[in-house]
């Protein structure tokens, strides 16, 4: 099973120092392959052994093994990479022949995630972000599998950055690849610089961070959907037996089963959690089972956005993420700087991605009377239905007393808006946009003013009487834009003049 | 153009509204129902269009581009011309109809695309020209 890659000009030379030559994946790939493919044809392979034996017919079985083991072999053969003239390029596929290229300098993100079969045999998937937007399926730039050395080379390249002391340090073939596109300015013996680290003590911030609530849903909702189908007749005796403790159990099982799974999501993701800049890239290494790394380009960096929602906060968590140009959101497990964490660490990792600790804990100018009233009306409008449906269950002949449960909606609404107006606010600092707004998904962005590209505006009737409009700085990375809601209208001409200086100012006589 | 657009959309929103009325409103209501349906819908093709000519703006400087459009909600947004990547113009079977042209302007950010609607078309053309040229002097990808 040693197939060695035929590169055919010189015949003695490593495949390195051929840059021009297509290099093949790993072959240890060959066993990777067949043991991926019959899990995928596991229901088929079992229903030909249960014919086969039934029947009598034994090869059949043996066709049903072969089939994925040819399949892996097909694809090793027939996929080829190189890395020349400024360009990845990737050949693969055998009777639909696909052939993607892409210049290096557009390389955004360069993910490197290894399987537990990966990291058994010292693999990795090489996964290269180009910010194209087809980047599903047939289109990515996806090398599977290459040794582990080998992606962390390749990965070198692609950023431009060097293979100084390395993590995974085995480091051979890299060292004498003296290419002219590599040399990175200034990183030549960059070392790691490792920004934050897992620490078992985050474990403690997994409940908070939103994903207990969507399985508490979920658990309820099954139970409904349980408890409709089983169709049991209840009847008076029953609910007196079943008693008020045994409900109590039973929810305070489902919390804790649903912390749990909570927290050993968390340490499944985010295991071994390293974030490092290592010459002109940030990499964030995680995953106890599944290693991540993912790399992502400094001069692609357009800002950092400071995940603040409200159950994190009450747990004096954050959690930060990168807006990189180029990565939209469906791509936005490559952009997680720093997962759920102490609220500290995740200032810290900001102001180091950022360059700077002014925009992350800099004062932010508030909106001003008009946007908090705003807030609270709009808050309570909200509420309006809920309470009008109990009112009108009241006047329909429901009892009295149900009336107090209006003020629950009403009670949730202020303290909705309460939140909601303490968090608007938005400032200019340190050449750094930033916005902050929301109250359950509350998020501070912090964008750097050259990756600004244009500003949206947006007012309703509503708005515009008041005197404020919705801001929003355009950008090529992220959601595409950052927002913030209701900015007094010269506020708003002040922070996008103090941004992108020379710009608004031509348009002002209009407004 | 745009009274003719609305015009379609209302009578859409109205044979819908009032198809609803007539089927399942009250039998004594149900002719009130569908007048107030139909003066609605028509006010509203005839106010709205006015109201997004009054709001619709565009500018072209030296080094951005500007738009203004909507009504009940409006939307302004400016982009600068490093930043543009594709200059867009189309024509539907109506704007041909009128001889006029939409332009859009697309940024690399998934948030900004600028439209200016209801050029005449040789305005649009121009405007192609010139924003093409202008977004061609300048380097850089445009991210």
């Amino acid at each position: 099973m040693s197939l060695p890659p035929p590169p055919p000009s010189p015949p003695l030379a490593p495949p390195v120092a051929d840059p021009e030559a297509w290099h093949r994946l790993d072959p240890r790939m060959l066993l990777v392959h067949p043991i991926k493919e019959v899990g995928k044809f596991l229901p088929v392979l079992l229903g030909l052994v249960v014919a086969g034996s039934a029947s009598g017919v034994g090869p059949w079985a043996l066709l049903g093994v072969g089939l994925p083991v040819g399949l892996g072999v097909v694809r090793y053969l027939t996929t080829t990479y190189r890395l020349a003239g400024g360009r990845v390029e990737l050949r693969r596929g055998l009777l639909q022949r696909h052939t993607l290229s892409t210049p290096v300098d557009r390389v955004r993100t360069v993910d490197l995630t290894a399987s537990p079969i990966h990291r058994v045999l010292g693999l990795a998937t090489v996964v290269i972000g180009t910010g194209s937007v087809a980047s599903d399926g047939g289109e990515r730039l996806e090398l599977d599998a290459l040794p582990q050395p080998e992606a962390t080379r390749l990965r070198a390249e692609l950023l431009h950055t060097t293979t100084g002391t390395d993590a995974t340090g085995t480091d051979a073939t890299g060292t004498d690849a003296t290419r002219t596109d590599a040399t990175s300015p200034g990183a030549g013996t960059d070392p790691e610089h490792v920004v934050a680290r897992f620490s078992p003590r985050w474990l403690w911030y997994a409940p908070f961070s939103g994903t207990v609530l969507v399985g508490l849903g979920a658990i309820v909702g099954v139970g409904f959907q349980l408890v409709e189908s089983v169709e049991i007749r209840v009847t008076e005796d029953d609910l007196a037996a079943i008693g008020q403790s045994f409900v109590l159990t039973l929810v305070v099982a489902a919390v804790v089963l649903v912390t749990l799974l909570a927290v050993g999501g968390y340490l499944v993701t985010n295991g071994g959690f390293v974030l490092s800049r290592h010459g002109a890239a940030w990499h964030v290494r995680r995953g106890l089972l599944t290693r991540r790394e993912t790399s992502i380009d400094v001069a692609r960096l357009a800002g950092v956005s400071l995940g603040e929602p409200a159950a994190l906060r009450l747990a004096h968590g954050r959690r930060v993420g990168a807006i990189v140009t180029g990565l939209s959101g469906s791509q936005a497990s490559s952009a997680v700087l720093l997962p759920p964490a102490p609220r500290t660490t995740g200032y810290d990792v900001a102001a180091a991605v950022l360059g700077t600790a002014g925009p992350v804990t800099g004062d932010l100018r508030s909106h001003g009377r008009a946007a908090i009233t705003r807030r609270y009306t709009r808050a309570l409008l909200g509420a309006l239905p809920l309470v009008a449906a109990v009112v009108a269950a009241v006047l329909a002949g429901a009892p009295g007393w149900l009336l107090a449960t209006a003020a629950v909606p009403v009670g949730a609404a202020l303290v909705l808006a309460w939140d909601r107006a303490r968090a608007l606010g938005h400032a200019f600092l340190d050449g750094h946009v930033a916005m902050r707004s929301g109250s359950a998904l509350r998020s501070r962005d912090l964008l750097r003013a050259s990756h600004v590209i244009g500003w949206n505006q947006r007012a309703t009737w509503f708005q515009r009487r008041a005197g404020l409009v919705s801001l929003a700085a355009t950008t090529a990375g992220g959601k595409g834009q950052i927002r913030v809601p209701d900015v007094p209208v010269e506020a708003a001409i002040a922070l996008a003049e103090a941004a992108t200086p020379a710009l608004v100012g031509q348009f002002l006589e209009e407004r | 153009m745009w009274h003719l657009e609305t015009g379609i959309g209302a009578l859409v929103v109205a044979t819908g509204l009032g198809a609803a009325a007539v089927l399942a409103g009250p039998d004594s209501m149900r002719w009130w129902l569908l007048g107030l349906v139909l003066v609605g819908c028509a006010g509203a093709a005839v106010v709205v269009p006015q109201w997004r000519y009054r709001v619709h703006r565009w500018e072209v400087s030296a080094n951005a581009v500007y738009t203004q459009r909507g009504w009940w909600a409006q939307e302004r947004r400016i982009a600068p011309m490093s930043r543009v990547q594709t200059v867009d113009l189309a024509q539907g079977p109506l704007a041909r109809l009128f001889g006029l042209a939409t332009v859009t302007v697309t940024t690399a950010s998934a948030a900004g695309p600028l439209q200016i609607e209801g050029l005449d078309r040789p305005v649009a053309l121009a405007l192609v020209d010139e924003l093409t040229r202008k977004a061609d002097l300048v380097e850089g990808d445009a991210t």
